[in-house]
């Protein structure tokens, strides 16, 4: 009797190494009813207290034990940000197995390869369009799969299979064993290890398959040390806290979106609020108005082009205003980009004329009126870009690093911004650029310790003597900041011998509202030349303005006055690079780019081979 | 949320009746100024306080009581009717034959008011869910026609009536707003009655440049049918966004869709004729007590018409809209009075606006330019009261050609203008 009394009761976990899951229990145990997240479900933000959501990853937790999982097995969560997706992600760490993500928009074959690459054992699935993903392709395609658990039970309760488990009756089952196995969760979080696995981040893998980057809780909380809590990341010291309020949106499989939101939410305890999806971004932005937003350059210049567009829209009085504020905010911003990211006396003056007037309200309308700290990393972002959004008074500071290293390399520090590079290393990482190639190399605690079941990859991807090479070519300005040049692959070489980056061509085309995506070509080529994609809405809107009738997205990339247009971005381009850099010719890409057809990965970036291959008429008719 | 307007985590606090602070804080101010003006406690207001006008917003209440009932029925519930003047007539035969003093020629039970003012409400409604039943048979223009058919019945029987009526050229005298337990007994509160403050209220100081001993019958009239317009506009409201209310919104946008959803066509079409024909049945019985006599004829069409002038000009389906429109209406008239008069003497004694005035009004049968003959009869042309009734129509056409949301659609623009700046949309 008394020995199952000892065995039932919870362990003392205070000496226990606290990993996410550790941390959420923590908070539940100080602040039980302070707000931890919120969904929004039927036009209301549901709100769930820190003692919630401990409550349901313990559940949850109790039921993945239920079914089996063993600490290091891996489990695997397919759907679109969601609480579910955290819940079960914490459940796993809890329980010291290994969680994976996947993109929402990963095709049936990438699934497979994916799911069977980690050999999952427990697989949550949004709704019907995930769980199709791994029913249709049979039983067989994925021989590790035990248990699938969905959220949205439309469509998938008439699925006849017994792989097939609604959340609720998961959580029922997790309650079941909770009551039976009192304690039994909380023993295994005694033994969580700090170089133990927590979490396999896939690459996007835009050259080959994608890659399982092995992420351990060490690697997190030096992450966290670094990029969410270095000093004088913030105005004034206020580091992220229980006050700040943060929007996830950005598929949480991703490392930029998870170190953002549910591990700084488990750390530092700010409000995560779920987003319905990324098409209603703008919109939740409006209502939950962050306080801490991190954004890919594609949302920043997404937002930027729906200002101006908006601005131009509107009735001649405030197009009167909104006018004056613009050049208002290009004085500040200018003025701030000189003065690494602070304000001059100028600036402030014009600032407090701008704010009441203009600002304020525009800061209202896109959401970020509370913002206190932005960033922008993932890939590159335009300087006229940042410019713009630091002359409205938002701060948006861009930030470097990858998968492999815990997204933890550089950052933009307040005062000291310099608009163009990544930043400076974090204080005391390790970070070097290879002499030879350029390279950027780092090493410090949150460097992956290597891609699972894949020793030959893991051991190309460090150094001799240990560094990890990033692959990106960067230059130090000013002997203190990081100016990313390219991928090392990317870089061309003309036929005449010349370097060129195509990053730094594309992403000046991209500053244009009316392209989202633009591939410049010329590795072994006399010349460089381009592919590029229009922005459909930008540039329909363009048209109808003009009254240019058009019927496809096809139809109007390819009419004449859409290439004279596009011509002009790119003569403009031109102006601001040598002779031999600038692009010869472009053509029109023809459809709309997308995940499932391979010419993007899920992370929107451009597939380059599979363009090339996919397009190779239109690229050799530039030649010929 | 605070700092965060958009941000709703419940549904009590998205379907709240003030759900901002701006919302808050104008309706406290409204209610000062609609509490202090009156009693001359309130500096430029103070005018709203005498006689003439007050009898006006006295008027311009109760009319808003019938108007929100309307704006109900034909707002909300998208059912159009002609009726309304039937229905307050309903209410105020009640009201007469329950609460008036019994003679020679007429019924009267002299029963107080709490029985009768109530009763009132109730026995309009209950007329109201008889005539429902037509309405689930007929749309639109047809169901305007048969409701325009109860106003000529209602007046058949109230000139044939005389019972209940009184003569038809007479009419009868209402019960007094005053509140007594029974009848015949002294009144604890009269509202009528000039002279002191009711029996428990000491003389006060209100405010200290405000010294209240005694009060007009008109304001104490005011006072309580201004609590009775602002229960029965809260009730509307909160009609208006709980479950009756949006069913009856699915109803008017669709009816049949709105059964297929599993709406209640009928049951929904005869709550909003029951519950308007409440509001239509207390405010005659009101506007019959504060005008003291009413003959048979003054619940004719033109009524009727004057409450669909008021929803369609204020903005149909709102609360705010309807007590915009109703004061426009009913005190447009003054303001048109008081301005052909302001004319006809700049006209004959000079001024500024005299070219206007000589433009505008003819003051004599001599005068062969104008519109308005004034004073009346002076020459020929409309009269001040004929010129009122042509700006009415005018005013429905255009209100409904140019802005049909009316006057709360025109507040709506204004304040979506400033909602998003800088943007248009």
């Amino acid at each position: 009797m008394t020995s199952t009394l000892e065995q039932s009761a919870t362990p003392d976990l205070s000496g226990a190494f606290p990993t996410v899951a550790w941390r959420t229990r923590d908070w539940a145990e100080r602040t039980p009813d302070r707000v931890a997240m919120r969904d929004k479900d039927f036009g209301i933000w549901r709100e769930r207290t820190c003692a919630q959501l401990w409550d349901e990853v313990l559940t949850a937790a109790h039921a993945l034990l239920a079914l089996g999982v063993e600490p290091g097995d891996v489990t695997s969560i397919h759907s679109e940000d969601r609480p579910e997706w955290v819940i079960f992600d914490f459940a796993t760490v809890a329980i010291n197995g290994i969680s994976t993500g996947l993109y929402p928009t990963n095709p049936i074959a990438e699934t497979q390869y994916l799911l069977n690459d980690a050999g999952s054992v427990v697989h949550l699935a949004e709704d019907q369009e995930q769980v199709d993903k791994i029913i249709e392709p049979g039983r067989d395609a994925y021989p590790t799969i035990r248990k699938i658990v969905y959220c949205e039970p439309r469509g998938v309760r008439t699925i006849d299979d017994d792989r097939l488990m609604y959340w609720d009756d998961f959580m029922e089952l997790g309650e079941e064993h909770r009551r039976d196995n009192g304690g039994a969760v909380e023993r295994l979080m005694l033994d969580a290890e700090p170089d133990q696995v927590m979490t396999l981040i896939y690459t996007s893998g835009t050259t080959g398959p994608p890659k399982g980057a092995m992420l351990t809780h060490r690697n997190i909380e030096f992450a966290v040390e670094m990029v969410l809590n270095s000093p004088d990341r913030f105005k004034g010291d206020q580091g992220e806290g229980i006050r700040d309020e943060k929007l996830t949106y950005l598929p949480l499989c991703h490392i930029a979106e998870r170190l953002f939101s549910s591990v700084s939410m488990a750390y530092n305890g700010p409000i995560l609020n779920f987003a319905e999806s990324i098409e209603t971004v703008q919109e939740n932005l409006r209502e939950v108005q962050p306080t801490i937003f991190f954004a890919v350059p594609r949302i920043w210049e997404r937002i930027h082009a729906g200002i101006l567009i908006k601005l131009r829209d509107a009735t001649w009085i405030k197009r009167m205003f909104s006018g004056l504020g613009l050049k208002l905010a290009a004085y500040i911003g200018r003025k701030r980009v000189e003065n690494g990211g602070d304000f001059t006396l100028g600036a402030r003056l014009a600032y407090m004329v701008g704010n009441p007037l203009v600002f304020r309200a525009l800061k209202e309308r896109v959401g970020l009126r509370h913002c206190r700290y932005a960033s922008s990393g993932a890939a590159a972002i335009a300087p006229e870009v940042l410019e713009f959004f630091m002359g409205l008074g938002i701060p948006v500071y861009e930030l470097y690093g990858m998968t492999e290293n815990t997204a933890c390399a550089t950052t933009n520090f307040d005062g000291r911004v310099k608009v163009g590079t990544v930043g400076e290393p974090y204080p005391e990482i390790g970070l070097r650029i290879d002499e030879e190639t350029g390279e950027i190399q780092t090493k410090h605690d949150a460097v992956f310790p290597g891609y699972w079941n894949k020793p030959e990859a893991t051991r190309d991807t460090f150094t001799e003597d240990g560094w990890l090479r990033t692959g990106d070519v960067g230059v130090w300005v000013d002997g203190t900041h990081v100016k990313i040049v390219d991928r090392i692959k990317h870089i061309i070489i003309t036929s005449g011998g010349k370097n060129i980056s195509p990053s730094e061509l594309e992403n000046s085309l991209k500053t244009s509202p009316y392209i989202k995506e633009a591939m410049a070509i010329g590795d072994g080529r006399k010349y460089v030349t381009a592919l590029i994609a229009i922005e459909y809405d930008v540039v329909g809107d363009w048209a109808l303005r003009r009254q240019i009738p058009y019927t496809t997205y096809r139809d109007l990339a390819e009419k004449p006055e859409v290439i004279e247009l596009i011509q002009g971005v790119v003569n403009q381009t031109n102006e601001k690079f040598a002779h031999v850099e600038q692009i010869k010719k472009f053509r029109m890409i023809p459809k709309e780019l997308d995940h499932e057809d391979g010419e993007l990965t899920a992370t929107q970036k451009l597939k380059r081979s599979a363009m090339e291959k996919m397009f190779g008429d239109l690229v050799e008719s530039m030649y010929s | 949320m605070r700092g965060r307007p958009n941000l709703y985590t419940n549904y009590s606090s998205e379907m709240g009746l003030f759900p901002s602070t701006t919302k808050k804080v104008s309706m406290v101010l409204l209610a000062v100024i609609a509490i202090l003006a009156p009693l001359h406690a309130l500096p430029y207001f103070g005018f709203l306080g005498d006689g003439a006008w007050m009898v006006l917003i006295n008027k311009a209440l109760v009319y808003a009581i019938a108007a929100l009932g309307l704006n109900l029925l034909t707002g909300v519930a998208g059912q159009v009717s002609l009726g309304h003047a039937f229905f307050m007539a309903v209410g105020a035969y009640t009201a007469v034959v329950l609460g008036g003093e019994a003679g020679n020629t007429v019924w009267g039970l002299g029963l107080p008011m709490w029985i009768w003012l109530p009763a009132a409400g109730i026995v309009a409604a209950l007329v109201g869910v008889l005539i429902a039943p037509t309405a689930v048979r007929v749309r639109g223009l047809y169901l305007a026609f048969v409701t325009l058919g109860l106003v000529f019945i209602g007046l058949y029987l109230w000139r044939n009536l005389g019972k209940i009526a009184g003569g038809p050229t007479t009419g009868r005298p209402w019960p007094e707003l005053e509140f007594s337990l029974w009848r015949n007994m002294d009144p604890i509160i009269s509202f009528t009655s000039d002279g002191p403050l009711w029996w428990w209220l000491k003389p006060v100081n209100l405010l200290p440049w405000v010294h209240i001993e005694e009060m007009d019958g008109e304001v104490k009239t005011y006072f309580f049918v201004l609590v009775l317009m602002a229960i029965l506009a809260l009730l509307g409201k909160n009609i208006m966004r709980t479950r009756i209310g949006r069913s009856w919104a699915a109803i008017r946008d669709r009816d049949i869709a709105a059964e297929v959803m599993g709406v209640p066509e009928a049951k929904g079409k005869t709550q909003a004729f029951g519950i308007s024909s409440f509001y239509a049945g207390i405010a005659g019985a009101v506007l019959a007590s504060v005008v003291g006599r009413i003959i048979p004829e003054s619940w004719d069409i033109f009524l009727s018409v004057e409450f669909v002038a008021i929803i369609l000009i204020g903005g149909a389906g709102t609360v705010v809209g309807t007590l915009m429109g109703t004061f426009f209406v009913v005190l447009t008239p003054r303001i048109v009075e008081n301005v052909t008069g302001f004319l006809a003497t700049q006209a004959t004694e000079g001024g500024p606006f005299a070219w206007l005035g000589k433009l505008f009004v003819r003051s004599g049968p001599d005068d062969w330019i104008g519109i308005v003959s004034y004073p009346d009869a002076a020459g020929p042309g409309l009269s001040v009261a004929q010129l009122n009734i042509v700006l009415f129509g005018v005013l429905i056409i255009v209100f409904l050609i140019a802005e049909p949301l009316g006057l709360y659609g025109i507040w709506l623009r204004v304040r979506n203008y400033w909602k998003g700046w800088p943007f248009t949309y």
